[in-house]
């Protein structure tokens, strides 16, 4: 039962998991990591139970696992005070922690792929339309997520309002998180388009398969 | 999921002349409008976007026709667009009507066409994704709304670009954002209500037709 493969998936569960614990002791601002993690458990439980249904490559589970880590870190340090943020903005003169930033751009350069597939795999969409639309998605979800964090802060903290949001007194913060998502979207399905181009397989005429059979 | 599609098949056959006759409205209607825009700048920057649609959908007329229905809804859409233009969008009239009967603080004629945006445009994006990209069931109702709110997040993208570099001064007109933080959010989420409600209705009614048929 347990092949090579499921070791790869359980290995990367087990590193989220044991992640989220471990981020989850004593978190800058405890009220702040309880709304960000919201959204990841409920997506990876997502993940889970649709595992069977359909089941992503190796490639997107690490992808998104890969992006899920970025997260709980940022969550950890509510984003705006992440070390690894101050120091690179020690380093360049930035002038802002810009480890959100690096955030939302990984949110579309690492979760395009895995799009890609579930249109490609789910939709059955083929064409150019495959590159297209991960891209889009990207970006209207990055919208969605601007919108919900507006709610949220003038629900949760009308007084802390732009501060909260972690936009760090930025009135264009939500244009650029959006556009930073969308450049690292464009990166990948770039690269992707590029891999494939030197493949021949550019433009995929039919959906292939589900995942090459995993039950090895 | 086939269903609406001999409909609009046929239609095609019809639809060259209400196609040019909605072309012929519009263009007398922007002249009209062009004349003696409240802020030309503004009207220009406006309309840059307006007209490149224009071009592209006259270009594409041979090679790929909408349906009457999606003409129809592209041309009301246009219409409210040439009327914001030329009022520089905060200072149209019907939206300072609305303000007063509702009591309002700002002008809300730009969240009305941001919700036009959604709910006119997204039936057009769907039809253009069934017939020319052979997307299918669900996906074709959920792809239209993920386009549309994709496509508000990139044009609020674009608006703040305009805005900080192009014409600092002439930014506010056009941002149109009249003093609120987050009115890049709410814009979004007009159009993706307005397109959530157009594929509501889309779904409801084509559910509809094949009873009947």
């Amino acid at each position: 039962m347990w092949s090579r493969d499921k070791f790869l998936l359980m290995g990367l569960l087990l590193w989220y998991v044991a992640l989220s614990i471990w981020t989850a002791q004593s978190p800058t601002d405890p009220q702040f990591w309880l709304i960000s993690s919201i959204l990841p458990a409920a997506f990876v439980v997502g993940l889970i139970a649709t595992h069977r249904v359909f089941p992503l490559s190796h490639a997107s589970y690490t992808l998104i696992t890969l992006f899920l880590t970025l997260h709980a870190i940022g969550a950890h340090y509510t984003y705006a005070q992440t070390p690894v943020g101050q120091w690179i903005d020690q380093v360049f003169h930035l002038g802002r922690n810009h480890f959100d930033r690096i955030v939302h751009f990984s949110f579309g350069f690492l979760l395009a792929y895995p799009m890609e597939e579930l249109f490609r795999l789910g939709a059955g969409v083929r064409g150019w339309l495959l590159y297209y639309l991960p891209v889009m998605t990207v970006l209207g979800l990055s919208g969605l997520w601007e919108i919900i964090e507006s709610w949220v802060a003038s629900a949760v903290h009308p007084e802390l309002g732009i501060t909260y949001l972690g936009s760090q007194g930025d009135i264009w913060d939500a244009q650029k998180d959006i556009a930073a998502a969308l450049y690292g979207a464009l990166l990948c399905v770039t690269i992707l388009a590029a891999v494939r181009a030197v493949r021949g397989t550019l433009l995929p005429s039919q959906a292939r398969p589900a995942i090459a059979d995993s039950s090895t | 999921m086939k269903a609406g599609l001999p409909s609009l098949a046929q239609a095609e056959s019809r639809n060259s002349h209400l196609a040019s006759a909605l072309l012929l409205c519009y263009g007398l209607l922007w002249i009209w409008l062009a004349i003696a825009p409240v802020n030309r700048r503004d009207w220009l920057l406006e309309n840059l976007l307006a007209f490149a649609l224009v071009v592209l959908l006259v270009l594409t007329y041979r090679r790929f026709q909408f349906s009457d229905v999606s003409y129809g809804l592209i041309a009301c859409f246009m219409t409210l667009h040439a009327v914001g233009a030329h009022y520089t969008y905060a200072e149209v009239p019907f939206g300072f009507w609305l303000k007063d009967l509702f009591s309002l603080s700002r002008n809300p004629f730009d969240r009305i066409v941001h919700f036009a945006y959604g709910a006119l445009l997204a039936y057009p994006v769907r039809e253009a994704l069934i017939r020319l990209a052979g997307v299918r069931g669900v996906w074709s109702y959920y792809l239209p709304a993920s386009l549309i709110l994709a496509q508000s997040s990139l044009f609020e993208i674009i608006e703040s670009v305009v805005a900080a570099f192009v014409s600092p001064e002439l930014g506010n007109a056009y941002l149109g954002t009249q003093g609120d933080e987050w009115d890049a959010q709410k814009d979004m989420t007009s159009a993706f209500g307005g397109a959530a409600l157009a594929m509501i209705i889309t779904l409801t009614t084509s559910r509809g037709l094949k009873k009947t048929a």
